[in-house]
C-alpha cells in the first residue's frame, strides 16, 4: 500500500499519470486483477503468446491485438473451480520455458492430442482454446468489424437468398 | 397516520402480467387503486440499465460467473438468467423455501414482475381445452367456456398487442391479430409436410405478444415497432413487446387513480369477522420491516400462483383457520404445471437457397395440440403442443490453429438447416401436487415458508415418450437427418408455468372460486393469476390470466355499483 502510495505520487509529480496502471502493479505479477489465480508477469507473456498461436495476426488483428490471454485468465478466474483453475495451471507449466518453435511444437501437440500428452496438457488447452475463441468471436473488433452483430436488426425475412459464388 | 388515508376503493396485491391488467382496468373505471409490489420499482426505459449493450460489453460475455451458479443452483438453470437480465430475478437466498420435491421456483420481484422476462407466446384457450377435465374426468369442470373469455380476450389482445395470423383451427381460436412474423423456408417446408402427410398436424405462426405492426392504442402506450432485437428480457426500449412496465402499469399511472407502493410484502389478507369480508391487507415493508394496514372494499390478489397461495394459506381467521376463502379445503392443492422436458433436434439438407436475415421475435413455427383432440385416443390423458423453428449458422471447424483456425471462425459459409423443437405438455392437477405453509421455518419478513410438493407422473411420461416418437416420426417424414430426440429431466417450475391451488369451479366445495375469479366464501377478494386455473391445457397461460383480470375487474366494479360488494 504504501509503496504503491509512494511510486503514485511519484508518477503525479512526474506528470505521468497516463503510466500508472502498468507501472503499478507488484513487480513480476499479472496485469488485471484475479481474485483466485496466481499469475507470473512470465505466464501472462506465455498465455499471450499460446493465445497467438491459436489465433495469429494476419490481415487482421489476431489475439494479442485483442489481449484474448488476459480474457481467458478473467474467465477461468470467475467461471471455473478450484480444480480446473489447479488443472489449467499444471497443464501451462509443460509450456513453460518454450519459446519460438519449440512453443509451436507443443502447442501444436497439445492440439491434435498428440498421444502421451498429460491429461493435466489436455485440460489446460482445452480451456486456453475455447475460451480464446469465445473471446475472439465476441470481441468489439470482430462484432463491429468482420462479422457484424446488429443491436437493433430491424427486421426479419424467412427467405433470405444465399450467394451463391 | 389513520386508516383512512390507507383506504383505497381496490387493492391489488402484485404488479405483474395480471396485477398490471387489475390495475389498468380498476383505475380507468375511475377506483382509487393501490397495487403493492414486494420488490423494488422498475420504470419502463430508465430501469432497464443492460438493454442497449454490445455482448462484448457484459465482463463474462453474458456468462454467469461460478460464484453466482453456486449460490444460485435454483434460478441458474432458467434460461434467461444470465449476465444481462440477472438484475430481473430472484436470488435463491433472497426467498427460500422448502422442496418436499424438485421445484425450481423461478421469480422475478420488482414492478412488472416476470412480464419483463416472459416469453411472450400467446394463445386463446378453446372449449376443447376448458372442457378438458369434464370430458376426461379430472380436476373439477371449469365454470367458464370459451364464448365467455372470446370478447375480453379481443379486448385485451387489441391492448396488448398480439401478432398472429388467423389460422382457423378450432383448437386455437383466432384471435384480434397485428401481421404475424412468418414462417421461414424450413418452418413453412414442415408446415407443408404435415399438411400432405397428417391429417390434423399443424404447424402456424408463433402468436405472441410483439408490435408487428403498432396501432394507435400502442403509439398511445409510448410503445413502438418491434425492431427484432430478440433481447426482451433486458426490457425493450421500443415497448416492442407487451409488459406491465411498458404498458398497464403508466396507462394506470395517467388515471391518477393509481398508487404504486414497491418494496411490499404482503403478509395477509385481513378478514373482519363482523362484515362478513375482507377489509384489507397487511403489509410489510421489506426494508424497514414495518407492518402496515391497508383497506379497501375489494381486493384482487396477483402475486404470481404460487406466492397467491401463499398469501391465502396464511390469511387465517376464526372464519378461516385454514387460509382464507378455503372452507372446500383444496386451497394449495390442485397444484399444476406445463411439461417442458422434453426437445429434438435435427438438420436439414434441403432449401439451402435461402436462410434468415434479422431475427425473429416470435420463436418461429407453434404446433398446436393434435393428441386426443376430438376424443381419447392414446393410453394417457391429455396432449401436448410443440414450438417448432429453423435456422442456419456458419459451419465452423474449429479442429485446427493459427491462421487456418482463423479463416473457419471468419468464414461466412453456411452449415445445412438446424431444426428444434420442445414440447409443452398439459399436466393434471392431482390433490397430491400441492403447496403449504411450513409450520416452523419464516422468511426474512416473518412470513412463513413455503413447502412445495409438486411431480410429475406416469401420464406425464407416457405423454413425454409420445411427443419423441411422433417428432421422430414427423421429422422423419420431411427428410430431416441427424435426429436426436432429448429425453432431458427438468423439475417442475422451470417451466414458469405452474398453475392452480385455488381453483376455479362450480362448487364451493371443490374449489376456491367461482366463474368470475371471484371467491365463493369471500366475495369482496378475487384471484386472477396462475393460481385461478382449474387445469392447465397446453397454451401459454398469460393471455388468459389478462383476460380473466379485465373480465373479473368489471364484474366486480358493476358488482360494486349494485351494492352487491
Amino acid at each position: 500500500m504504501n509503496r504503491r502510495l509512494a511510486i503514485k505520487q511519484v508518477l503525479i509529480f512526474a506528470g505521468g499519470m497516463a503510466l500508472l496502471p502498468s507501472c503499478l502493479r507488484e513487480e513480476g505479477k499479472v496485469s488485471i486483477q484475479l481474485q483466485h489465480l496466481d499469475i507470473s508477469a512470465t505466464q501472462e507473456k506465455l498465455l499471450a503468446e499460446i493465445a497467438e498461436l491459436i489465433i495469429p495476426k494476419t490481415d487482421t488483428s489476431g489475439a494479442k491485438d485483442l489481449n484474448l490471454h488476459l480474457f481467458v485468465l478473467k474467465m477461468l478466474d470467475d467461471c471455473y473451480d478450484t480444480k480446473d483453475q489447479e488443472q489449467f495451471m499444471k497443464g501451462l507449466k509443460s509450456f513453460e520455458g518454450l519459446e519460438g518453435n519449440a512453443l509451436k511444437e507443443q502447442v501444436m501437440a497439445a492440439n491434435n492430442e498428440k498421444p502421451g500428452l498429460s491429461k493435466e496438457i489436455g485440460d489446460f488447452y482445452s480451456i486456453m482454446k475455447s475460451r480464446t475463441i469465445g473471446g475472439y468471436l465476441n470481441s468489439k473488433y470482430v462484432m463491429s468489424k468482420l462479422l457484424i452483430w446488429e443491436l437493433v436488426p430491424g427486421r426479419y425475412n424467412g427467405y433470405f437468398p444465399v450467394k451463391t459464388t | 397516520m389513520s386508516n383512512k388515508q390507507h383506504t383505497y376503493d381496490a387493492i391489488v396485491i402484485g404488479s405483474g402480467i395480471s396485477g398490471g391488467w387489475a390495475a389498468k382496468e380498476f383505475t380507468e373505471k375511475g377506483l382509487k387503486t393501490l397495487v403493492l409490489e414486494r420488490g423494488r420499482d422498475v420504470k419502463h426505459l430508465i430501469d432497464y440499465p443492460t438493454t442497449n449493450k454490445y455482448p462484448y460489453e457484459f465482463e463474462h460475455r453474458g456468462e454467469l460467473t461460478l460464484a453466482i451458479r453456486k449460490e444460485n443452483p435454483v434460478v441458474s438453470k432458467c434460461y434467461a438468467f444470465r449476465e444481462d437480465a440477472m438484475h430481473f430475478f430472484v436470488k435463491d437466498k433472497e426467498h427460500p423455501y422448502v422442496q418436499e420435491k424438485p421445484f425450481d421456483w423461478i421469480r422475478g420481484y420488482q414492478v412488472g414482475g416476470k412480464s419483463l422476462l416472459w416469453a411472450r407466446q400467446t394463445q386463446r384457450w378453446s372449449d376443447l381445452d376448458f372442457e378438458g377435465p369434464l370430458r376426461d374426468d379430472f380436476a373439477v369442470d371449469w365454470p367458464i367456456r370459451h364464448k365467455d373469455l372470446d370478447s375480453w380476450y379481443s379486448y385485451v389482445e387489441k391492448f396488448a398487442g398480439i401478432s398472429g395470423n388467423k389460422d382457423g383451427l378450432a383448437q386455437l381460436p383466432d384471435g384480434d391479430f397485428l401481421p404475424a412474423f412468418p414462417l421461414n423456408a424450413v418452418e413453412d417446408y414442415f408446415k407443408k409436410t404435415l399438411n400432405e402427410k397428417y391429417s390434423g398436424r399443424h404447424v402456424i405462426s408463433s402468436r405472441c405478444a410483439h408490435l408487428s405492426q403498432p396501432r394507435q392504442i400502442h403509439f398511445d402506450q409510448g410503445r413502438g415497432k418491434c425492431q427484432n432485437r430478440n433481447l426482451c428480457q433486458r426490457g425493450c426500449p421500443f415497448g416492442g413487446y407487451f409488459s406491465s412496465n411498458a404498458s398497464t402499469l403508466p396507462w394506470a399511472a395517467k388515471t391518477g387513480n393509481l398508487t404504486l407502493k414497491p418494496f411490499s410484502v404482503v403478509e395477509s389478507v385481513i378478514y373482519d369477522e363482523k362484515l362478513g369480508r375482507a377489509s384489507g391487507v397487511r403489509v410489510v415493508d421489506t426494508n424497514t420491516k414495518e407492518v402496515t394496514e391497508y383497506f379497501a372494499r375489494v381486493i384482487f390478489v396477483n402475486a404470481a400462483a404460487i406466492n397467491t397461495n401463499l398469501i391465502l394459506l396464511n390469511s387465517t381467521s376464526s372464519r378461516f383457520p385454514n387460509g382464507l376463502g378455503n372452507d372446500s379445503g383444496v386451497l394449495g392443492k390442485y397444484v399444476a404445471f406445463h411439461n417442458y422436458s422434453a426437445r429434438i433436434s435435427a438438420e436439414y439438407d434441403g432449401l439451402k437457397e435461402f436462410t434468415t436475415d434479422g431475427r425473429n421475435p416470435s420463436d418461429g413455427g407453434y404446433i398446436p395440440r393434435f393428441r386426443n383432440l376430438l376424443k381419447q385416443e392414446t393410453n394417457f390423458k391429455r396432449g401436448y403442443a410443440a414450438g417448432f423453428s429453423a435456422y442456419r449458422s456458419p459451419e465452423k471447424d474449429t479442429s485446427g490453429m493459427g491462421a487456418d483456425l482463423k479463416a473457419q471462425l471468419l468464414n461466412k459459409n453456411l452449415g445445412p438447416w438446424q431444426v428444434g423443437s420442445h414440447m409443452m405438455g398439459e399436466t393434471i392437477p392431482k390433490a397430491s401436487n400441492y403447496v403449504k405453509l411450513d409450520k416452523h421455518k419464516k422468511d426474512e419478513w416473518g412470513i412463513p415458508q413455503l413447502r412445495i410438493s409438486v411431480d410429475y407422473d406416469d401420464n406425464d411420461a407416457k405423454m413425454k415418450k409420445d411427443y419423441l416418437e411422433q417428432m421422430t416420426e414427423m421429422f422423419t417424414a420431411a427428410g430431416f437427418k441427424n435426429i436426436k430426440p432429448n429425453d432431458g429431466s427438468q423439475a417442475p417450475g422451470l417451466d414458469i408455468h405452474e398453475m392452480g391451488g385455488a381453483r376455479m369451479g362450480h362448487d364451493p366445495k371443490t374449489s376456491v372460486l367461482n366463474k368470475w375469479n371471484q371467491m365463493h366464501d369471500c366475495k369482496n377478494v378475487f384471484v386472477t393469476d396462475g393460481a385461478c386455473m382449474t387445469s392447465t391445457s397446453t397454451q401459454n397461460p398469460s393471455l388468459t390470466y389478462m383476460a380473466l383480470t379485465a373480465r373479473a375487474v368489471d364484474y366486480a366494479v358493476q358488482s360494486m355499483k349494485k351494492g352487491e360488494l
